[in-house]
């Protein structure tokens, strides 16, 4: 009797999920492809080679290589610096590496818009130095690697902290250097959740809309990422090329995962 | 004196580790440093390998102060608590850790690498990795890791702590015994008092961030000069006024007596007691079987004392009026702890 009411709720439940999931993910994933190719082939590969989707790919490819980058090494320096050492003003830090992702992108925008900007004390010198940051591929990297910033750094606390320091002082203490210290006992170590964190930095930076809508200032071909192209098609009114451009998100999105998935199944295997 | 610490001071934030800490090792000794947790002694032993840097006072070794020299410079093996084995490592590449740093030829590694593997007793286990270890082979990897770069000096915090009872027993021998072998001067830290005296040839006994006493744990067991030594081996019992227990003779401005259970004699009211006469009654309030005796609860007045009995004696119930006779315990001046025999021993002698 009892074993029939568990089993029930386990059909239910699995059920339930699977309906969410369609509704919610796979209808969606399947709208967007379908929409791109209603024109049938030619019109989406149009859309797809359009000079200003192929600025905007690259666009998107260089602000998230270059957040990755950025990232990888806060995120290193900050995780081990929060782990491996005792100062003070530790708990601010952790807490402040938190605040991309409390915060809304688009009040993340905004201020960077207000910092470098017109109204900004530091615009002068900016314009002296001929650097611009808004309406420009600097905000828009600077926006990206500022929504994106917490994620390798969150994946590293954990492992770094399970793992303590006492490997390290073992090697330490045999007269290791720092660096072969962080190559052969620490990076192993945190190989996976480092690879992970990366896969998770660049799907987010991939797909950041909102603080980059604000500094972007959508210029067609200089300042587009995908997810504004994207908008701007749909604005328009062209809702083929709209859903072709965003298959390419999706596509990429697709690789991201399929790389998260082996990055996982790999480290649970190592473990 | 091999290794010395000269007024060593430490603390963290507002707890004292180290309290003007000196003390001296000869070379070639084994040296157990023991206290209750959070005695200081395992700062001590983080001090002398360079993890820790003392705020005061000097750490020579060799002759030479070491304070400014960095761990990785002192020449000084170091087993952890807990190891830490090297875990994306096998037992061979953890071994030769230490070696591959120093650039040693690859031969020669090999060789002393093979030549600890043998040492320790763990001859085709080269390709495992620690997980893959008990808690003893773990052990005996980390030690032939900390000897396989010849230390001078050997330190090990809490070495069989994280083993379980029956492999501990069997360790302690072998770690001692290789000490031996070997002749490198080794410091142990240990909260085991049983550990303590067993392996160590010199004790340290820790407390508050102080030392209490050193010496060899017989000297110390006997003749602890403390009131913290002298409670801190066995199962000891302090009592208030140890006047209401006869013919001990009276010592000035006594603050209590401490007693441990081979000083006390229990015997039924039935039995057979020589010294009778000086014994007071006490009732027994709860007896243990602990496997080689049988360990009693007894309230004297306001006093519970713990004594032990042999199996081969007739059993005692709870509840029993028992007689209780103390052969000897130790008076506590201040911190100070001297040992009083009881009167009618010496009569018994004189009449004999």
């Amino acid at each position: 009797m009892k074993n029939e009411g568990s089993k029930i709720v386990k059909w239910l439940l699995i059920g339930i999920s699977l309906l969410f999931a369609f509704l919610f993910l796979l209808l969606p994933l399947f709208t967007v492809i379908s929409e791109a190719l209603r024109n049938g082939w030619a019109a989406y590969k149009e859309a797809v080679t359009d000079e200003y989707t192929i600025s905007a790919i690259w666009l998107t490819v260089e602000a998230t290589v270059i957040a990755v980058l950025i990232n990888t090494i806060f995120g290193l320096f900050a995780a081990w610096s929060v782990t491996k050492f005792y100062f003070r003003g530790k708990k601010l830090m952790t807490t402040m590496i938190d605040i991309p992702v409390t915060v809304s992108p688009i009040i993340a925008g905004l201020i960077f818009l207000l910092t470098f900007g017109r109204q900004s004390p530091i615009y002068p010198y900016l314009q002296a130095a001929n650097i611009q940051i808004v309406f420009a591929v600097p905000g828009i990297v600077l926006a990206t690697v500022f929504v994106t910033f917490p994620f390798i750094s969150r994946e590293l606390i954990p492992v770094l902290e399970s793992q303590g320091t006492d490997e390290e002082e073992a090697a330490a203490l045999m007269g290791a250097s720092g660096l072969t210290i962080f190559r052969r006992v620490t990076f192993p170590h945190i190989k996976w959740a480092f690879l992970y964190g990366i896969v998770l930095c660049a799907a987010r930076a991939m797909g950041e809309f909102g603080a980059v809508s604000v500094l972007s200032g959508h210029l067609r071909g200089k300042t587009n990422t995908l997810p504004l192209h994207v908008e701007i098609l749909f604005n328009e009114f062209r809702y083929v090329p709209a859903f072709a451009v965003s298959s390419i998100l999706v596509m990429m999105a697709v690789v991201i995962l399929i790389i998260r998935s082996v990055v996982e199944y790999r480290g649970k295997g190592a473990e | 004196m091999y290794v010395e610490l000269k007024n060593i001071n430490k603390s963290f934030g507002d707890f004292k580790a180290s309290d003007n800490i000196s003390f001296g090792i000869e070379k070639g000794k084994l040296i157990g440093l023991l206290g209750p947790s959070g005695s200081g002694k395992t700062t001590i032993l983080r001090m002398i390998a360079g993890l820790e840097t003392p705020d005061s006072g000097e750490i020579i070794i060799d002759g030479k102060v070491i304070n400014n020299i960095p761990a990785s410079k002192r020449e000084i093996g170091f087993v952890f608590q807990n190891y830490a084995l090297f875990r994306y490592m096998t037992v061979y590449e953890n071994i030769a850790f230490g070696l591959r740093v120093r650039k040693n030829d690859k031969k020669s590694i090999d060789k002393r690498v093979k030549e600890l593997i043998n040492l320790v007793g763990l001859e085709g286990m080269e390709k495992r990795y620690p997980s893959q270890l008990s808690g003893g082979q773990k052990q005996r990897v980390a030690f032939a890791r900390a000897l396989a770069p010849n230390p001078q000096l050997l330190l090990l915090d809490e070495p069989f702590a994280a083993i379980d009872a029956k492999v501990r027993q069997e360790l302690r021998s072998w770690l001692k015994e290789m000490i031996l072998k070997l002749g490198v001067t080794s410091i142990f830290v240990t909260h085991d008092q049983d550990e303590a005296i067993e392996v160590a040839d010199e004790l340290i006994i820790t407390n508050n961030g102080k030392i209490e006493q050193t010496g060899t744990p017989l000297e110390i067991y006997q003749n602890p000069e403390t009131a913290f030594t002298a409670s801190f081996f066995g199962q000891t019992s302090i009592i208030g006024d140890y006047t209401r227990f006869k013919t001990f003779s009276k010592v000035e401005n006594a603050s209590s007596a401490i007693v441990r259970p081979e000083f006390i004699k229990i015997t039924k009211k039935g039995e057979v007691q020589k010294f009778r006469s000086s014994a007071v009654s006490g009732i027994v309030e709860r007896t243990l079987f602990r496997g080689s005796n049988i360990e009693l609860t007894v309230r004297v007045g306001d006093v519970l004392l713990t004594a032990r009995r042999a199996l081969d004696e007739p059993i005692i119930s709870v509840g029993e009026t028992v007689d209780v006779f103390i052969y000897r315990l130790f008076v506590t001046v201040g911190n100070k702890a001297r040992i009083i025999e009881n009167e009618s021993l010496r009569e018994n002698s004189i009449v004999i």
